[in-house]
């Protein structure tokens, strides 16, 4: 059974008391969002997850989308639940308010996005992309544009999509094909194809924004040559209705292993106007301003199921009787104890746990990061937050969503047979987490962006921004407390990353192979000390609680028991990572081609 | 022979050639009377006087100390011209018009003793006419010696015999440019414009036409005939900017004026109606208001701005097209086989300049060395002519040529599908015009790195550093990494060097061929290391780099250390640590960390309180040496010499110094085995520093300094924790420290100083712009 509860107590952990010291300093244009409104914001957004999108979750996966008479119909309920969810104010939560947003802090955005994620993935996409495009056009449209089209899409009466994709083309953009041709007027006539398209077509807003990626008549070869261009639905008349057709129409429904409920379009664009969005052969710089926000979001898209996963788990853990205990009847007046009481179900508890814990600690501190870069003060600590965000974007990103499917496979794992069968819910959420490993660039590509963009830009200026404070908390901690295995544990893991990142610098530095060899297993090695620092500092700040005394006793005592768990059982597999990586490519590379 | 027959020299016109031939034989220590005609009555030396005064506020500065400029004689040839009387070489640098110079020889000649060579500078005119008239014993003296600009930095001088050219003679001048100014010389005939010259005109007049008939854009030009090719990255366009554009025309009519109407330079030869203009209009280059390029300071700012060849517009500098993969990396061939501008450019400069440089094999030179070797030292290209060849095949070469009716000269009819070098037995030869290869001859007495690692394999090696048995006992320790950065490879080959020598050898030199003899550690990799907050990495590079230069100083050899370039940070310090240093002439030392916010880490500061403390000049007590130390270390001063490195105390009064870069390595080889004779290492010194009170007193001055403005607040930081370390830290002047304690010292200073944010950005700024950061 599908089972969600806002956690909320945590999620209040991670926003008032784990990163008061995040290093970023003091905020003052975020201020107002004290934690009293934002307390009452997670609790709206708690109720309207768990009582408007929750119940459509199952009915949307089952009902699908509908492609008729060439207009998409989402599933029934859909259309109700994007109308409240527009009029309450959600979909302009974190926009700008300067196009009527309430520029709510990512902080606590990304929260309420992870409720979303958790209910109602496949909701989720419609407003995340419209998000995501009205960013994209805020950074380079035109006064014009902006001021007829972002109003409305941060209101959600309109919606966004981003058009990347063609057949032949996915991760190599350069080879798209879809084309742009100038018109006297200033606007341009676009024509092509497009698959993959989420949202390309539906029935919840009056209009939809397409921002597609096309090349110009003159257009140099590759990525170089690629421009961004807004082709609306409807063109829109002088009072601002949407008016008529303008060439633009989805010819198919992708026939998807989950997100059903989320409408993946092949679209075609017959002679459709459209507008330039940033410089000519500019487009895909600008379209990554918009990836750059995505992907963070696909990974909170790994929590949010990953904690829906938990909590059903949990739930049937503890429903379903079977069998003994291993050391004993624990419930000897009912004919079976519930599986909780066993080793191994424990351990796909307590590793979902972690990972939903870590990645929401994780997540909230890139969040803080993003805050800072928009709104401090400071041009060092704007600088330093930069740094930071492009640093774990990619982490965020892959590590999230590759943890979120492993919860959701552990939660099948708890559901035993049932887990299997479609009407217990949770083989929903392992088809649902598995694009979100995909999408937005695979995880694959996110490793080599780690290794390759990242790693070595500034010769390691970014890595500073992780790698220092995590060093000072160490040394700081240090000690004979007890806290001194963990930050023991914390150290060794830190120094295994600081010699797989030496390591791979060096070699990649001769040999790219190399440094695509280790990128994914350094991506996790990366992933899991950040975890670990989390789950450090949660440490130390539930052991001081617990010694001042609180009222929370059991919160804390989790929190500790969680993160001992975390670096007792968890935190060792980077010992297995730093070998991958110490053993470089040669294995990998060995085979001939014909010997696949 | 060691040039010492040469005791006194008179160089004859103050121009710049003339004025800068003068410094270089100053530089080398040797008297020089400077002589130009009088054109003020009442100060009738003027002309040279102001000739050495211009040279001392020049940049590059012609000479390499003060006392040098000291050595200048400075006079007139109305009043002075009997002393050439007392020289052994006279130099004629005056203007280039033949009945001027005849009527000076025909002075010269009734003054000057037997026996003392005259030569000209001259770049146009033929010996046979200059010396027409003179007596037998005075064409018996005479000889071409045509140096390039600027004399100093520039080391090729071609050496022109006539045929009544006393053979004594002009080995004794020979000697002489070799020894004691540094130069290779090259022998060239009697020939127009001789080697460099009359290649590097044609090739810069076929450069330029290509680019005007073929619409590409100055940016472009020197993008594709710059780098690419191995010549300086200024390229064409900005090459003519630096020697004038006014230069070209009279470059253009001397040499269409002296070779034969069938010389290939006759047909491209032509003048450029947007150069007349510009040099009508003063823009004569980087002397003038610009050339081809300018700098617009309109509005106070400051853009690059480059000429549009056919508009005659500038425009801001484009950025040019871009070159990737092999053809970026010295692959000729591959460069003139991509496709459009960029192959057509390049072939457009190569084909021709190629063809015509095999042609003037034997007329201008003896042999392809010569053509080589001129180019190379003369022109600063990274290969001469037929070693590019060589690259693009000779073959493949004659079939382009001939595809494009070029003519196919008859050395590389001959060469076939051979190569103009190759390495047999050990020794590079090159292919002679009888079509037989034949051993290159290096002048006597030359000991290169390049030519012995032809004919045997290191003795020790890693990515870093390599050591090589350079004869005679005496082992070479070659840095091989990036630019020469020092890392911890090369302190681990350092111990492993010393176990070396201590059992089989006698002696150590540390000496490479690189442009830099290293420009200290490896930044990137120290910086990358901080990033990733690898601190116990970065205090072990520096304790190892500290015991490995301690190692060599206490080890029971003698080291000497032989810098060329640069030894800048470690590579300074490997030097203080050294029991001698053989540098050559040009040597630009120094302690620069602090321009990164770090300090001296290899024992730089202890070493350098050392050389201060020894020197009797010093006043008493333990502040005077530290203030000094201080000051030099602070400030980030590096010499501009081998002889400015001396007053700075990072040379010893008892090092010596190489005129020609040649000639180092045997230079420290034969100082380390006269030191090797009877070694005992150094005892360790023991330190009386003023602690405490003495860093206030740093700390004052520096306050001072930020107060004018002089130094900025971070350099406030980084100086503070040089001057503890140079203080002492908590020791007062009562005691003494040991070297162990002092080492300690430099290494807490620096490592805190790593943690630094300002430092850090320091850094990145140095590794991303190569320029320090003020913060």
């Amino acid at each position: 059974m599908q089972v969600y509860e806002a956690p909320i107590r945590d999620m209040r952990f991670v926003l008032d008391e784990l990163w008061v010291d995040d290093g970023f300093g003091d905020i003052p244009a975020l201020e107002e969002f004290d934690s009293d409104l934002t307390s009452a914001i997670l609790e709206e957004a708690a109720k309207f997850s768990r009582e408007v999108l929750l119940p459509l979750n199952r009915s949307g996966d089952e009902e699908g989308c509908v492609l008729e008479n060439g207009v998409v119909r989402t599933p029934e309920g859909f259309k109700d639940a994007y109308k409240q969810f527009t009029e309450s104010g959600w979909a302009s939560l974190a926009a700008d308010p300067e196009w009527g947003g309430q520029g709510l802090p990512e902080r606590v955005n990304k929260l309420v996005e992870e409720m979303t994620c958790s209910t109602n993935l496949s909701f989720g996409l419609y407003p995340g992309l419209t998000h995501g495009g009205a960013i994209a056009l805020e950074a380079h449209g035109s006064e014009d544009l902006k001021n007829l089209y972002l109003p409305k899409m941060t209101s959600g009466e309109w919606s966004g999509t981003m058009c990347l994709t063609e057949s032949h083309c996915g991760t190599d953009l350069g080879m798209l094909r879809t084309k742009a041709e100038p018109q006297e007027d200033g606007s341009y006539k676009v024509s092509g194809s497009k698959i993959f398209i989420s949202a390309g077509d539906h029935d919840l807003s009056d209009n939809i924004i397409h921002l597609v990626l096309a090349r110009l008549p003159d257009a140099p070869a590759g990525v170089k040559g690629i421009s961004l261009f807004l082709v609306p639905k409807y063109l829109p008349n002088d009072d601002g209705t949407p008016g008529p057709s303008n060439g633009v129409s989805c010819s198919a429904l992708e026939h998807k292993m989950g997100l059903k409920a989320s409408a993946t379009c092949q679209m075609q664009f017959e002679e459709s106007t459209g507008w330039l969005v940033g410089e000519p052969h500019q487009g895909l710089a600008a379209m990554f301003t918009m990836m750059n926000a995505e992907r963070l979001s696909v990974g909170i898209q790994g929590v949010g199921i990953g904690e829906a996963a938990y909590q059903s788990a949990v739930w049937y853990a503890k429903d379903r009787l079977q069998g003994r205990s291993l050391s004993g009847a624990k419930y000897p007046d009912k004919p079976a104890d519930p599986i909780i009481v066993h080793p191994d179900v424990r351990r796909m508890l307590m590793t979902m746990r972690c990972y939903n814990e870590g990645c929401r600690m994780l997540g909230g501190w890139v969040a803080r990061a993003l805050d800072a870069e928009k709104h401090s003060q400071d041009p060092e600590v704007k600088a330093r937050a930069t740094d930071f965000v492009a640093l774990m974007t990619p982490i965020v990103k892959a590590l999230f969503t590759d943890l979120g499917h492993e919860s959701a496979n552990l939660a099948v794992q708890v559901y035993g047979g049932h887990g299997y069968i479609r009407e217990s819910g949770v083989e929903q959420y392992a088809r649902d987490a598995r694009i979100a490993m995909i999408y937005e660039g695979t995880n694959g590509i996110q490793a080599l962006d780690l290794v390759g963009r990242k790693m070595g830009q500034n010769t390691g200026r970014l890595l500073r921004s992780f790698f220092h404070p995590v060093s000072d908390f160490i040394e700081a901690s240090k000690g004979d407390g007890p806290m001194k295995p963990m930050i023991d544990g914390l150290e060794k893991a830190l120094g295994a990353l600081q010699l797989s990142t030496a390591t791979i610098a060096q070699k990649g530095l001769k040999d790219p192979e190399e440094a695509g060899a280790a990128a994914t297993e350094y991506l996790r090695l990366f992933g899991l000390v950040a975890m670990g620092y989390c789950f450090a500092r949660a440490t130390m700040i539930s052991d001081m609680k617990l010694a001042f005394g609180t009222e929370e006793k059991e919160f804390y005592d989790a929190k500790i028991k969680t993160a001992t768990f975390f670096f007792e059982r968890i935190l060792p597999q980077v010992s297995a990572n730093f070998l991958a990586i110490k053993a470089g490519k040669k294995s990998m590379m060995a085979l001939s081609e014909e010997q696949f | 022979m060691s040039g010492d027959a040469i005791k006194k020299v008179c160089v004859i016109g103050a121009g710049t050639m003339g004025a800068g031939i003068a410094a270089q034989v100053a530089n080398a220590g040797v008297p020089v009377l400077l002589l130009d005609i009088v054109r003020d009555e009442n100060d009738r030396n003027a002309v040279a006087a102001g000739a050495v005064a211009k040279m001392l506020k020049t940049e590059p500065a012609p000479f390499m100390s003060k006392a040098a400029a000291k050595l200048v004689e400075v006079g007139n040839i109305d009043d002075d011209l009997a002393k050439v009387a007392e020289c052994d070489w006279v130099v004629e640098a005056i203007i280039e018009r033949l009945d001027i110079k005849q009527d000076l020889y025909a002075k010269l000649e009734k003054v000057r003793k037997e026996g003392t060579a005259v030569s000209s500078n001259t770049s146009t005119i033929p010996l046979a006419q200059l010396t027409d008239g003179r007596s037998d014993a005075f064409k018996r003296d005479f000889l071409i010696t045509h140096f390039f600009n600027p004399p100093r930095y520039m080391r090729l001088i071609e050496l022109v015999a006539g045929p009544h050219s006393d053979a004594g003679t002009v080995e004794k001048v020979r000697e002489f440019v070799d020894r004691k100014l540094g130069k290779t010389p090259v022998d060239a005939e009697d020939s127009p414009g001789f080697i460099a010259n009359r290649i590097g005109t044609f090739w810069i007049q076929a450069a330029v036409n290509a680019a005007v008939d073929m619409g590409v854009s100055v940016e472009d030009a020197d993008a594709i005939g710059g780098k690419p090719m191995g010549v300086p990255k200024t390229g064409i366009f900005g090459l003519i900017d630096l020697i004038g554009l006014d230069l070209m025309p009279y470059l253009q009519q001397s040499l269409t004026g002296t070779l034969p109407k069938d010389d290939p330079y006759q047909k491209i030869a032509r003048s450029e109606p947007l150069i007349e203009k510009l040099i009508s209009e003063g823009y004569t280059g980087r002397k003038g208001k610009g050339g081809f390029y300018r700098i617009n300071r309109e509005g106070g700012g400051k853009v690059k701005e480059a000429i549009n060849l056919q508009t005659g517009d500038y425009a801001p500098a484009a950025k040019p097209v871009s070159i990737r993969g092999p053809a970026a990396k010295g692959d000729l061939g591959a460069l003139i086989d991509i496709k459009g501008t960029i192959g057509e450019y390049a072939w457009a400069i190569l084909g021709p300049t190629l063809s015509y440089s095999a042609s003037i094999v034997p007329e201008a030179t003896a042999t392809i060395v010569g053509v080589d070797d001129a180019m190379k030292l003369g022109y600063n290209w990274k290969s001469g002519p037929f070693e590019m060849i060589d690259r693009i095949g000779a073959a493949k070469l004659r079939e382009w040529l001939a595809a494009d009716g070029l003519p196919v000269p008859e050395i590389l009819e001959k060469v076939g599908d051979g190569s103009f070098y190759r390495i047999e037995g050990g020794r590079k030869q090159y292919f002679g015009l009888d079509g037989e290869y034949h051993d290159i001859e290096r002048a006597q007495g030359v000991l290169l790195l390049e030519d012995i690692k032809l004919g045997s394999e290191p003795l020790l090696k890693n990515a870093s550093a390599a050591l090589w048995d350079v004869g005679d006992g005496v082992v070479a320790l070659e840095f091989t990494g990036k630019m020469n950065a020092l890392d911890n490879e090369v302190m681990k080959l350092i111990g492993q060097a010393i176990e070396l020598v201590t059992e089989k050898y006698k002696a150590l030199v540390v000496y490479n061929e690189g442009s830099h003899f290293s420009a200290g550690a490896n930044l990137g990799l120290a910086l990358f290391a901080v990033n990733i907050a690898a601190w116990s990495e970065i205090e072990k590079l520096v304790k190892g780099g500290q015991d490995a230069y301690k190692a060599l100083k206490y080890a029971p050899f003698p080291v000497v250390s032989a810098p060329s370039g640069m030894a800048l940070g470690g590579g300074c310090e490997i030097l203080l640590n050294s029991d001698a240093v053989q540098a050559h002439a040009e040597s630009y030392i120094g302690l620069v960390e602090c321009g990164v916010g770090i300090i001296p880490g290899w024992g730089g500061c202890g070493e350098l309180m050392l050389r201060w403390m020894e020197n009797p000049k010093m006043p008493k007590g333990p502040m005077p040496a530290v203030a000094k130390a201080f000051e030099i270390i602070s400030t980030a001063t590096v010499s501009k010499s081998a002889a400015d490195a001396r007053q700075h105390g990072f040379l010893r009064p008892t090092d010596g110094v190489t005129m020609n870069r040649d000639r180092l390595l045997a230079d420290a080889k034969a100082r380390a085995l006269e030191l090797a004779e009877g070694y005992t290492p150094p005892e360790p010194p023991e330190f009386r520093l003023p602690g405490p009170s003495g860093l206030a007193a740093l700390r004052l001055a520096v306050e001072g300094f930020q107060a004018r403005g002089l130094a900025t607040d971070y350099d406030g930081v980084v100086s503070s924790h040089l001057a503890r370390v140079l203080t002492g830290g908590d020791t007062d002047p009562t005691e003494t420290i040991t070297e162990e304690q002092l080492l300690e010292l430099e290494r807490t200073e620096f490592m805190k100083l790593t943690r630094e944010p300002r430092t850090q950005a320091r850094i990145e700024h140095m590794l991303e712009t190569g320029k320090p950061l003020r913060n």
